[in-house]
């Protein structure tokens, strides 16, 4: 059982039709994986909860975040329920030294977080999702099966603080 | 017991409702060649003969799990606590010539790791496949495909039979359609033709009786029964299986009777639950292959024999547990080339039946299996008797039903479940055993069934008690 989340570590709202943003917050934390699975968790059981079956993730490129270019669509290799490596959420980050929001990309080539994660003192890690009913476009490597998805990861997942 | 039947009274019977039009009448049939009806669609005119071709089904052709070292680091990959370093060297075991054992350097390795694929190197894969990372499934593109329309609607994902028949449900052939071990032309998967020959060879034995009292061309009242017979399938001079033998048929939990229709001679039955036996290579797989909101249909061919189709919505946990713990996961995937990780999501993600309210998903799976038919007399047995059990096998059967249940409980509650003593992921295969994260250590006892056990125990000149199979 995944234990609730503290107040504002875990906010949803809507950003067009049967689309959602997601945003998990905190200030400390023991790995990008943690975070990043929690929210992935997040979104499954979010599908599950507006009576989807799978979603898709809009991947957020900024200008330039061009080194690892958009997964292509495989029509006939492998189907699969998710390919977790590619649940790939952008991070922004406080330090100590900066109270700015910096943001880290997954797409940008950049290593996660140049600063010591132990002088963070906020973080928020965000994905925008489509809810999607039907059969799973699986030749999607951005589909994500809800329920195969929440099975991994319910034993998994914690929120941070 | 066999007994050649009454041949000239029941040819007489059969002649005589013909030139009456409404006498009782009775057909019977042996279950010949059995397995999924997974669609090939290949070119009759292939040249390599001995290679399976990629069909038009599966264009990229079959699986290829578990065969090459790349694509094993793939899916070692996959595995959370694994570093680089310990993922190529395991795609990769050291063939430095010291290595004697019979199954090669990467059998054991390979069958070892991918056994502890879950999110912590406690957690076994096969009983718990939920807790591993889905490694991918080829899967079937095309659109035609043999099975019923058991829902009574034509949506995306349905197929479209040979004969343009919409609306067919078999989702099994979605999801497993191309893998390895039960492709090929006319049955020529390596698992189709091992659970043939184990049927042929006596593991055992399926029989229709279709009767009626009307026409047998034509006759709306009709019954077809399904169900295990006791009797060894028996065969003719050239190695086929003989016509007009009688086989008993048992009314026991590997038993249907249905009502059926006869049009221009072919039968096909009412919609209702289906327990018949299902396909094994084993003793301990021997079981009722439930089928719910099952049909069959019987078409007569000129020469006397018949082919025929069995459809409707299994349970996703008994096809899997059926394909995977007989022996052992490792090794059926290591010598099959498939992924059970992979099968296990590709039947959730299809799964289009038996809806379960209380988790709001389907636990049933539609499929259809292809039978062909040799004519026989199906005869009741003298006394009421059961499905005989073989006490040589009953460990193994108890280790199979054990660890299935293992599995069930895991894929129900999503609680990582332990092996269970006894259980064929524990069994020691060539003098290895598979420790907790996956390392292949020597085994503690001469336990096994290993397949290359008797050569194995040979070669370090041991005595080997010979498998029971």
């Amino acid at each position: 059982m995944v234990p609730p989340a503290g107040p504002g570590v875990f906010t949803v709202k809507p950003s067009g039709p049967g689309t959602f943003k997601l945003v998990v917050s905190g200030h400390t934390f023991t790995s990008r994986s943690d975070v990043e699975k929690y929210l992935a968790y997040r979104a499954a059981r979010l599908t599950a909860e507006q009576g989807g079956e799978w979603f898709t993730l809009n991947e957020d490129r900024g200008q330039g975040e061009t080194a690892e270019p958009p997964p292509a669509r495989d029509l006939e290799g492998p189907r699969f329920s998710f390919r977790m490596k590619y649940f790939r959420p952008v991070w922004r980050f406080k330090t100590n030294a900066s109270p700015a929001w910096t943001r880290w990309s997954p797409f940008s080539g950049a290593p996660f977080f140049s600063a010591d994660p132990r002088t963070i003192t906020e973080f928020e890690v965000s994905a925008e999702i489509v809810v999607r009913k039907g059969p799973m476009d699986d030749a999607d490597p951005l589909a994500f099966e809800a329920h195969a998805l929440s099975d991994l990861l319910v034993n998994q997942v914690s929120p941070p603080k | 017991m066999i007994k050649r039947a009454l041949t000239v009274s029941c040819i007489a019977v059969v002649a005589a409702s013909l030139a009456q039009g409404a006498a009782p009448w009775v057909r019977g049939y042996v279950v010949a060649f059995y397995d999924p009806a997974f669609r090939y669609g290949g070119r009759a005119d292939y040249s390599r003969g001995a290679e399976i071709e990629p069909g038009v089904d599966c264009p990229h052709g079959s699986t290829v799990h578990f065969a090459v070292p790349a694509q094993v680091a793939k899916t070692f990959s996959l595995i959370p606590w694994r570093t680089p370093q310990e993922i190529e060297a395991l795609a990769n075991p050291p063939a430095d010539g010291l290595d004697r054992n019979v199954a090669g350097v990467y059998f054991h390795t390979w069958r070892a790791a991918s056994a502890y694929r879950g999110y912590t190197p406690d957690i076994e894969t096969y009983i718990n496949p939920f807790a591993a990372e889905d490694p991918g499934q080829p899967e079937v593109t095309s659109r035609i495909g043999e099975g019923f329309n058991l829902d009574g609607k034509i949506k995306p994902n349905d197929f479209v039979s040979p004969d343009g028949e919409k609306g067919i449900d078999n989702q099994l052939y979605r999801a497993w359609g191309c893998d390895a071990p039960w492709r090929g032309d006319n049955g020529n998967g390596t698992l189709v033709l091992r659970s043939n020959d184990k049927m042929l060879e006596g593991l055992y034995t399926v029989v229709i009786r279709v009767s009626g009292n009307n026409d047998p061309m034509n006759d709306d009242n009709a019954t077809l029964e399904i169900g295990y017979s006791p009797d060894q399938i028996m065969k003719d001079a050239s190695g086929k299986v003989g016509v007009d033998y009688s086989y008993r048929i048992l009314a026991g939990e590997q038993y249907t009777k249905l009502k059926a229709r006869v049009k221009d001679g072919v039968v096909e039955t009412e919609q209702s639950d289906i327990h018949m036996p299902q396909i094994a290579w084993f003793y301990n797989q021997l079981r009722d292959a439930f089928l719910g909101q099952g049909k069959i249909r019987v078409v007569p061919n000129s020469d006397g024999t018949a082919a025929g189709l069995v459809g409707g919505y299994r349970d996703f946990r008994d096809v899997y547990a059926q394909n995977v713990f007989t022996q052992s996961g490792g090794v059926q995937g290591v010598r099959e080339h498939e992924d059970h990780v992979a099968l296990y999501y590709a039947l959730r993600r299809h799964a289009d039946g038996m809806f379960n309210a209380k988790t709001g998903r389907y636990d049933g799976i539609s499929s259809a299996y292809r039978m062909k038919l040799v004519p026989a007399f199906v005869v009741d047995p003298d006394k009421p008797m059961r499905i005989p059990v073989r006490e040589s096998d009953t460990g193994r059967r108890k280790a199979f039903d054990d660890t299935a249940a293992a599995m069930t409980k895991a894929v129900d509650t999503l609680v990582p479940q332990e092996v269970p003593p006894g259980s064929g992921e524990l069994t020691a295969v060539d003098g290895v055993e598979i420790g907790r994260g996956g390392v292949a250590l020597p085994a503690r006892d001469r336990r096994g069934y290993g397949g290359n056990r008797g050569a194995d125990d040979k070669a370090k000149g041991a005595s080997a008690k010979q498998d029971p199979r």
